[in-house]
């Protein structure tokens, strides 16, 4: 991870015990270490619920990316009563319905199908970054 | 807008509309009188949405299905389980949700009124009404499962 060029901060889910929020922080570790390792940084959700002083000057310095296994939306909302900005919001269930064969099963360890969800979900936000990144240099060119 | 029974265990709060009539396992059936005698719309009550989780897909039978009691109406797919819906009733299925297609989790965010399911065209109503439960005994029924399920936690 470069700092220098962190330009969203992911925060997933702690959805412990359950497959949907399993899937959301693989998803985020996919995102984060392998497909945009440069230009994300990870946020455990739990060192905002304790309000941890570093995890909260990330969200002061850039936006956020939340990824939710439930409609309760934890993470995003935690960001937003963190005082972040949450650039992009991703549920898991709204990526699963678009990819009904992808059912995730297993807590501790995914089952195939959960980790190729994990794997869309993480190549879809990185491919919103990358758009997103794309307006930027259009307009910084304007 | 039906009148509730309302209870709250640990921190959820589960309703019981008033106006139906529900199945043991947490189905609701609404007759539809005076407009239509002979059919009735069924749903999932607000425990059973709750309990099950977040809807990820719903599947009712298709217009013109026969059924009979018990027989299989739909299945509810959540994040946490699979919800198989017998049917309450015997019949012909006339009405499904369209909405069920594109918003499933209308079942999460309206149990008793947009979540409904299908409408069945009854053909032995009165004596399918009889197994049901009067609101007030479901409600007493849900109420002691959920203080069951807490004691599980």
């Amino acid at each position: 991870m470069n700092p220098e060029k962190t330009r969203v901060v992911v925060v997933p889910c702690s959805g412990i015990g359950k497959p949907f929020g399993t899937v959301s922080r693989e998803a985020a570790y996919e995102l984060c270490e392998e497909l945009r390792p440069e230009s994300t940084r990870l946020v455990a959700l739990a060192k905002l619920v304790l309000g941890d002083a570093a995890a909260r000057e990330l969200l002061a310095q850039y936006p956020a990316v939340t990824i939710d296994g439930c409609k309760q939306m934890c993470a995003s909302k935690m960001v937003k009563q963190s005082g972040g900005t949450v650039a992009h919001e991703v549920a898991v269930l709204d990526v699963f319905r678009r990819h009904k064969e992808l059912k995730p099963e297993g807590i501790a360890e995914l089952n195939e199908a959960g980790r190729k969800l994990a794997r869309v979900l993480a190549e879809e936000v990185a491919a919103s970054l990358d758009s997103s990144e794309q307006t930027v240099k259009g307009a910084s060119h304007v | 807008m039906p009148e509730y029974l309302e209870t709250t265990v640990d921190k959820f709060t589960f309703r019981v509309a008033k106006d139906r009539l529900y199945t043991p396992q947490g189905a609701w059936v609404f007759w539809m009188k005076p407009e239509s005698p002979n059919r009735v719309r069924i749903g999932l009550a607000d425990y059973l949405q709750q309990r099950s989780g977040d809807v990820a897909f719903a599947t009712v039978k298709p217009v013109g299905t026969k059924l009979a009691v018990g027989e299989m109406l739909g299945e509810i797919e959540t994040i946490k389980t699979m919800v198989e819906l017998p049917s309450p009733v015997s019949g012909t299925v006339a009405e499904v949700n369209a909405a069920l297609d594109v918003t499933p989790e209308v079942v999460n965010q309206d149990p008793y009124d947009k979540g409904w399911l299908a409408v069945i065209e009854t053909t032995a109503w009165e004596a399918d009404r009889a197994k049901l439960l009067e609101p007030e005994a479901y409600f007493l029924a849900m109420q002691a499962e959920a203080k069951e399920e807490l004691k599980k936690l």
